[in-house]
């Protein structure tokens, strides 16, 4: 099934909504296992939209996407989970559970897949501590503030140590500082091994990293 | 402040689902009223079973011997021919010969008090109690009777017993009817129920399929709190349903009363050996209840989920 060595490879992808014109045209895309990319553009230039065809809720209206070996196009939606536990995600909006703590919240993947709490517990806490919310375990999201949510999300996203990270705006709701030792800890995760795109509109985050930097203009992808 | 929170999580796992945003309690409440009449139409089965047992058994046990008066024999005669007959014949326990008066009685609704029943040629009635266990052999009991006494017949009430038993299988069809009924509505209900709960819990499904779990897992988060709906509605129904028997008993008499009210009230007061058996059928409407809402649920999860990407 695996067409090239690629964790992620889109060829000739197009992705329309509805009957409206291709927001993403022509996208050709290999993401090698432990790259680093950083994903920009304008506002509507189609970031989120590939983000989604990342993550998998949405399919392109043409072209092929392979990931992780899998074609995704045949692939049926039952095998579909498996993949879907190698990625983590952080959403612009975060999307956090409202009525589950900050902690069931980060451990909500390892929970999905069966493990025991004790099992999980010390991640989750160390974890917790790597995003600088210790203190937060049993608090709900809806008290914490934009940025203190986004870490939660970006906690929640790497808990399971995923193959591959897509991160929309991680950094968009944290200060300089927080954004930066946001940046250090992908940085740390994509040593070990994990694949990481981050979209984001600050050039400063991007222009302090050496890493490829990726550009959607008008539903085009190229590089910088 | 929240600080003193460190380290600390919840002893017992909170469900993935929010509960205050399942429509659980408009489906229990439609539940328990679905029990309710499950439970009221299980007892109206049981009493025109009952009803319909009783009353067979009473004419069974009974035949009557029909004499017409005639110009050549003397009705007196007839009668002692007739006890004659019956004295020798096996499987008959008892006769008794009724009065001209009580026959006449039973045709007052008809035709009145009149005087004119004194000279119309009312037919002369013997009531006999025969042994169901071993009862006579009609057909050479009817033909002696006819052929010895004239103007003599035998009423087996056969007719009588095969309207009985037409009009309560009809009975019995229809609240079969009014049972796949209420179960038909029910499974609608709990498909409109899970449908409701999974479009105001759409953000949590979704996040739950981004970070990798099966549509199985997803519909086992909400099945239960179906389920335990399903317990709770068919426990409240059934419990209010055996309470409106026992009441109708209650309020009309209790239990010393005859008719609807006492065959009410016995339907679950009185020997266990009668009793258990009824307490067993309303004990299926709860059973039934929870595993419809369970079986239901899971599969009109699964079929929405299975539409989702």
């Amino acid at each position: 099934m695996s067409r090239t060595s690629s964790i992620v490879s889109l060829q000739n992808v197009g992705l329309r909504y509805g009957k409206g014109r291709e927001v993403l045209r022509d996208i050709n895309l290999e993401l090698t296992p432990g790259s680093f990319h950083f994903l920009t553009g304008p506002s509507g230039a189609g970031k989120t939209s590939l983000l989604r065809l990342l993550f998998l809720t949405k399919k392109p209206t043409r072209g092929l996407i392979s990931m992780f070996g899998h074609d995704m196009m045949s692939l049926s939606r039952r095998r579909l989970p498996k993949i879907r536990r190698k990625i983590g995600v952080v959403f612009q909006d975060f999307r956090l559970l409202d009525h589950l703590t900050v902690y069931e919240n980060i451990a909500l993947p390892l929970r999905v897949v069966g493990q025991k709490p004790k099992d999980y517990r010390e991640n989750v806490h160390e974890l917790l501590n790597w995003v600088g919310l210790a203190d937060y375990a049993d608090v709900y999201p809806p008290v914490l503030s934009g940025g203190e949510q986004q870490r939660v999300a970006i906690a929640r996203a790497v808990i399971s140590q995923p193959d591959l990270l897509l991160a929309d705006e991680p950094t968009g709701n944290v200060d300089p500082v927080m954004a930066q030792r946001l940046l250090g800890l992908f940085g740390g995760l994509n040593k070990t091994g994990t694949t990481i795109v981050i979209a984001t509109h600050d050039s400063n985050l991007i222009a302090k990293s050496k890493n490829p930097v990726l550009v959607l203009n008008d539903g085009q992808l190229g590089y910088a | 402040m929240l600080s003193g929170l460190k380290n600390k999580e919840p002893k017992k796992a909170s469900g993935l689902m929010p509960r205050s945003q399942m429509p659980l309690r408009t489906l229990m409440i439609a539940m328990t009223v679905m029990c309710y009449l499950a439970c009221l139409a299980i007892g109206a089965l049981v009493l025109i079973t009952q009803a319909v047992d009783d009353w067979s058994s009473d004419i069974a046990g009974e035949v009557t011997v029909q004499i017409r008066p005639s110009d050549n024999v003397k009705m007196s005669d007839k009668l002692k021919m007739i006890a004659g007959i019956l004295d020798k014949t096996n499987g008959v326990i008892s006769y008794e010969i009724l009065e001209k008066e009580a026959g006449a009685k039973l045709l007052e609704p008809w035709l009145g008090n009149a005087d004119i029943l004194d000279q119309l040629p009312v037919p002369r009635l013997v009531a006999v109690v025969i042994d169901q266990k071993t009862p006579p052999d009609f057909v050479k009991l009817e033909s002696v009777i006819k052929t010895r006494v004239d103007g003599a017949s035998l009423d087996t009430h056969r007719r009588w017993q095969e309207e009985l038993t037409r009009m309560a299988d009809s009975l019995i069809n229809l609240g079969v009817g009014v049972l796949v009924l209420i179960t038909i509505s029910a499974v609608a209900l709990v498909i409109f129920a899970s449908r409701t709960a999974l479009d105001a819990n759409r953000q949590v499904v979704e996040v739950l399929h981004l970070i990798g779990a099966t549509d199985p897992y997803i519909a086992r988060q909400v099945q239960w709190q179906f389920l335990k709906a399903g317990l709770q509605s068919g426990l409240v129904g059934v419990l209010v349903g055996m309470a409106t028997f026992i009441l109708l008993g209650i309020s009309s008499g209790g239990p010393a009363s005859s008719g609807l009210a006492d065959a009410s009230y016995g339907l679950l007061v009185g020997a266990p050996e009668v009793t258990s058996v009824n307490y067993l059928l309303f004990l299926l409407v709860p059973i039934i209840a929870t595993l419809l809402c369970l079986v239901a649920a899971r599969l009109a999860i699964l079929r929405i989920l299975s539409n989702a990407l």
